[in-house]
């Protein structure tokens, strides 16, 4: 019996820009606690019951396979939103992120439909914004690397991550950067982000343990400098 | 003509000005000639005899075009090649530039270029390539080229104006190529060795596999011996060759049968191509090994997932203990996003028992990535400090691994060999 089950989104088709290391740094994490998680793969097409994970991840993708996703996600649509309504814990970054948006305008002006996770649409550009970002946020500073032509823009009262201190995020323009409802994240950090970002990784950990053994886990301290000095080296750099 | 004079010799100048302020081979030359007479590549790589060679795709380049070199000169003929890695325009300008005379006459049977795979779709109608050789399409600093399938799409462009495409039957993206081109000839390998080189549908996708093109040349076997492997050869118009390769890994018996297979269609028969093969050393970065205060110091340099995956099963064949210092750096050449690290196969290095370093812009990244992979290692972002440690670590008479990026590799090699200019060093 695992303490945790996450589940990994679209293991095959959205996986460039090292996002498996978030799931690599969820699995270690617990393990350095003698915590164990079962982690599910979910790709396209297969059939998954999200109320047994504690932990949904999904990570980004090049646009051909964002296509695939995005009809996929459409199937899976009232399952996830009854799950984030249930407080399960979801990280999305990059191609999932823009998805759980309500839509992606894409440059050619064809719209896919997200699943409306998120009160926001993305739209696309022909500007790249890449580099190494850091963002303010409630769980400290996340240092990451963005790379993406979506430019998404929040609707007035949909939560961000963070305030963008370094970087684009979201957009070139308002400088915030991601986006939370309930225990559902958004992110454009690529990097991997839970490596270089520990506490952000616990209070995900914290939160899916707490929903499925109840209030009061307590996460163990790690030593978390190495995690530290990756973090500030890539801060400095551009 | 008289403007390509002009921009031969203006060039030329430039490499002598900026060899004097002592910063070596640059591309300086290629810049300013193509500024003079934007045509100078066309118009210095037409009288090139037998025609013009290029080989791209993300990883096998280099040592692809150094093996076909060797059939090539092996042949008697005059080859011109852009062997020290410079393989955008501006470099591949500046080699013909240094060889031309000051006319702007090449004598030269055959050129064989390598291509940078985002640029190759601009550079193939300029060169008229008469074969050009697709090694594999990876994933490849996704900041500078974007995505795998517009790269894809770039080199299919670009194999259009190839009279041949030699092609990778056993990369799916690579082989469809074979639509756009006029002709095409595929290499490929038997079932086993196929299966150790995943391309990266199958290393990231749902590994469904489209149906392999018949082949014209098979790598049918690629054992390991010594520092190198021996390799078995079968081609479909019935010639068959054997020959000890000085560089190791399945990804190099995928290398010399492209490029066996391109020079097959200069009629270069196997046999000697075959001997050519066993002459021909590892190239730029890529296994050489470089001594050191009685140590030795072998090179392996990375730069996207496939090639650090190559790297990876080399150090997990080596005797525990192995002093290994893995060198990151994150500047445009080498890719300025580091998330390809997590994309490797870095938990295989768990067991090894191997002694660890991370040195470079990006050391406690590397550090980290070992770390969440169970594998303890030293981290030392200063380059001096870094080869100080790796070589203390090194027993007299040993060798140990270095496995750095591109720029990083450039820094440990001013280091190692003081001095000496990166084109003498690897000449």
């Amino acid at each position: 019996m695992s303490d945790l089950v996450i589940a990994h989104l679209y293991p095959y088709e959205m996986n460039i820009y090292g996002d498996t290391g978030n799931v690599i740094a969820l699995r270690r994490r617990l393990e350095w606690r003698g915590l164990g998680a079962q982690v599910d793969l979910v790709p396209v097409g297969a059939s998954y019951d999200f109320t047994g994970a504690d932990l949904v991840f999904g990570g980004g993708g090049q646009d051909r396979s964002q296509l695939q996703v995005a009809e996929d996600l459409q199937r899976r649509s009232a399952a996830i939103h009854e799950a984030v309504a249930a407080g399960t814990v979801f990280l999305t970054i990059c191609g999932t992120y823009q998805l759980f948006g309500r839509r992606f305008l894409t440059q050619d002006g064809s719209e896919i439909p997200g699943i409306g996770v998120f009160a926001m649409e993305t739209i696309g550009g022909r500007k790249r914004m890449i580099g190494n970002v850091v963002v303010a946020t409630p769980w400290g500073e996340l240092v990451g690397f963005e790379n993406h032509s979506g430019r998404t823009l929040l609707d007035p009262g949909q939560a961000s991550l963070g305030r963008v201190k370094r970087g684009y995020g979201n957009n070139e323009t308002r400088r915030e950067e991601g986006a939370v409802t309930a225990d559902c994240f958004g992110t454009y950090l690529h990097g991997s982000l839970l490596p270089k970002n520990p506490a952000f990784a616990d209070e995900l950990l914290q939160r899916a343990l707490s929903r499925r053994h109840g209030p009061g886990v307590v996460l163990e301290a790690l030593d978390d400098r190495l995690e530290h000095l990756a973090a500030a080296a890539a801060a400095r750099r551009p | 003509m008289l403007r390509l004079v002009l921009a031969t010799a203006l060039g030329r100048a430039a490499g002598r000005l900026s060899r004097l302020l002592g910063r070596g081979g640059s591309a300086l030359p290629g810049l300013i000639a193509e500024k003079v007479d934007p045509r100078t590549i066309e118009r210095l790589v037409a009288p090139v005899r037998r025609g013009v060679i290029v080989v791209t795709g993300t990883n096998g380049k280099t040592t692809t075009t150094k093996m076909l070199v060797g059939m090539l000169e092996g042949e008697g003929w005059r080859v011109v090649t852009n062997s020290t890695g410079s393989n955008l325009a501006r470099g591949i300008a500046t080699r013909l530039i240094e060889v031309a005379s000051w006319s702007g006459r090449i004598d030269a049977d055959l050129a064989v270029f390598e291509a940078d795979e985002a640029a190759v779709r601009t550079l193939a109608p300029r060169l008229r390539p008469k074969v050009m050789v697709v090694t594999n399409l990876a994933r490849d600093q996704l900041d500078r080229y974007g995505e795998l399938a517009t790269t894809a799409a770039h080199v299919a462009e670009a194999v259009r104006h190839a009279g041949v495409a030699v092609l990778n039957a056993d990369d799916p993206l690579v082989a469809e190529m074979a639509g756009g081109a006029p002709a095409a000839r595929f290499f490929g390998a038997a079932e086993g060795i196929r299966r150790a080189m995943p391309h990266d549908s199958g290393l990231y996708g749902s590994g469904e596999e489209p149906a392999r093109p018949a082949l014209d040349l098979c790598l049918e076997r690629a054992e390991p011996e010594g520092d190198g492997q021996v390799i078995e050869l079968a081609a479909a118009w019935g010639e068959r060759a054997r020959a000890r390769l000085q560089v190791p890994g399945p990804y190099n018996g995928y290398n010399a049968a492209g490029a066996v297979l391109a020079a097959a269609e200069f009629g270069v028969p196997m046999a000697r191509a075959v001997g050519a093969l066993e002459e021909t050393g590892p190239a730029f970065g890529r296994g050489q090994v470089v001594e050191c205060r009685g140590r030795r110091v072998k090179l392996q340099l990375v730069k996207n997932p496939a090639g650090f995956n190559q790297a990876i099963r080399l150090l997990c064949a080596l005797p525990p203990g192995t002093p290994v210092l893995i060198a990151i750096n994150d500047l445009d050449a080498d890719g300025r996003d580091v998330s390809w690290l997590w994309d490797s196969r870095v938990e295989d290095l768990a067991g090894t028992g191997h002694r660890f370093g991370t040195a470079g812009l990006r050391a406690f990244d590397m550090a980290l990535r070992l770390k969440y992979a169970g594998v303890a290692a030293w981290s030392e972002p200063d380059f001096t400090a870094a080869l100080e440690r790796f070589l203390d670590q090194i027993p007299l008479g040993e060798t140990g691994y270095l496995v750095p990026t591109y720029t990083a590799m450039l820094r440990f090699l001013d280091l190692l060999l003081p001095g000496t200019s990166k084109r003498e060093a690897w000449a």
